[in-house]
């Protein structure tokens, strides 16, 4: 990923190339399977650890469940239905609740992981062991 | 509380006419409802800004736009997918242009859902005729 600034058109077609990359792409230490699993979540790294990301429109941060537990993380909330008096032309849009877990990565630090949500997507924040991370080791003359 | 359980739904790519940007626009899924106030349009578009969003009533033809915001992505490598990320597009053709007050549409942005309301026009609300007795 670039650390350069790029425009916005730049920044999006980059990004969606390199999501198309990593659509299906099997991902040994994480176990994800099951796509058919509410919500379908997007995984990155940067230096820190893992970032998991999941679009759950219409769903108050105060609905949403995030539990860590026996190395597993478990997603979960209620997308309630607005009330409203009227006929429908159209209604794509469904609700109800879900729970999807999902195995930690073996190098994941359970301790540290930190959720968000803001304008319907959540993030969570997945440190990685302080001992998983690369250390720089100095080289001494002889 | 509901006890039906939510699945996840492929997004579906915006395919008619060619948009001037490149990059992949999204369909949002919408509920769309009418009552004696008017119409109600509720999209889902999560990831976007309440400052990044486009409602238009123009010639009838209602048209919600959202961009993401970029900034969430930056710094981050994907390794693993599951659903596509882009701005969001769709375009409605109302019912009878003159019953629609373009005027007075409002649109608010909650937890990543649209809501657009487009008040019936004063003239086009349902009338109670009196009737008076012979």
């Amino acid at each position: 990923m670039a650390h350069f600034a790029l425009d916005p058109v730049q920044a999006l077609v980059r990004l969606q190339t390199e999501l198309d990359r990593a659509i299906g792409r099997p991902l040994s230490g994480f176990g994800l399977a099951g796509a058919s699993v509410y919500p379908a979540v997007n995984l990155f790294t940067d230096a820190d650890g893992y970032v998991l990301r999941a679009e759950v429109p219409g769903i108050r941060p105060d609905q949403l469940g995030v539990q860590v537990e026996s190395g597993q993380l478990t997603l979960s909330g209620e997308r309630v239905a607005p009330e409203g008096k009227g006929s429908y032309h159209r209604r794509e849009r469904h609700f109800g609740r879900f729970s999807r877990t999902l195995p930690l990565p073996s190098d994941a630090d359970p301790e540290r992981v930190e959720a968000q949500a803001r304008n319907g997507v959540l993030t969570v924040r997945i440190h990685k062991l302080a001992s998983a991370k690369p250390r720089q080791v100095a080289v001494k003359p002889a | 509380m509901s006890d039906q359980t939510l699945t996840p739904r492929d997004k579906q790519e915006v395919t008619d006419g060619e948009q001037v940007r490149p990059g992949r626009y999204y369909v949002p899924d919408v509920d769309i409802f009418e009552d004696a106030d008017g119409l109600w349009v509720r999209a889902d578009m999560p990831g976007v800004e309440s400052d990044s969003v486009h409602v238009e009533l123009h010639d009838g033809m209602l048209t919600v736009q959202g961009e993401v915001s970029l900034g969430a992505y930056s710094g981050l490598a994907p390794v693993y997918s599951e659903y596509r990320v882009g701005p969001f597009l769709r375009r409605f053709t109302l019912p009878e242009r003159a019953r629609f007050d373009a005027d007075r549409i409002v649109a608010t942005l909650v937890d990543g859902v649209l809501e657009v309301r487009v008040p019936r026009a004063e003239a086009a609300k349902p009338r109670r005729v009196p009737v008076a007795s012979a």
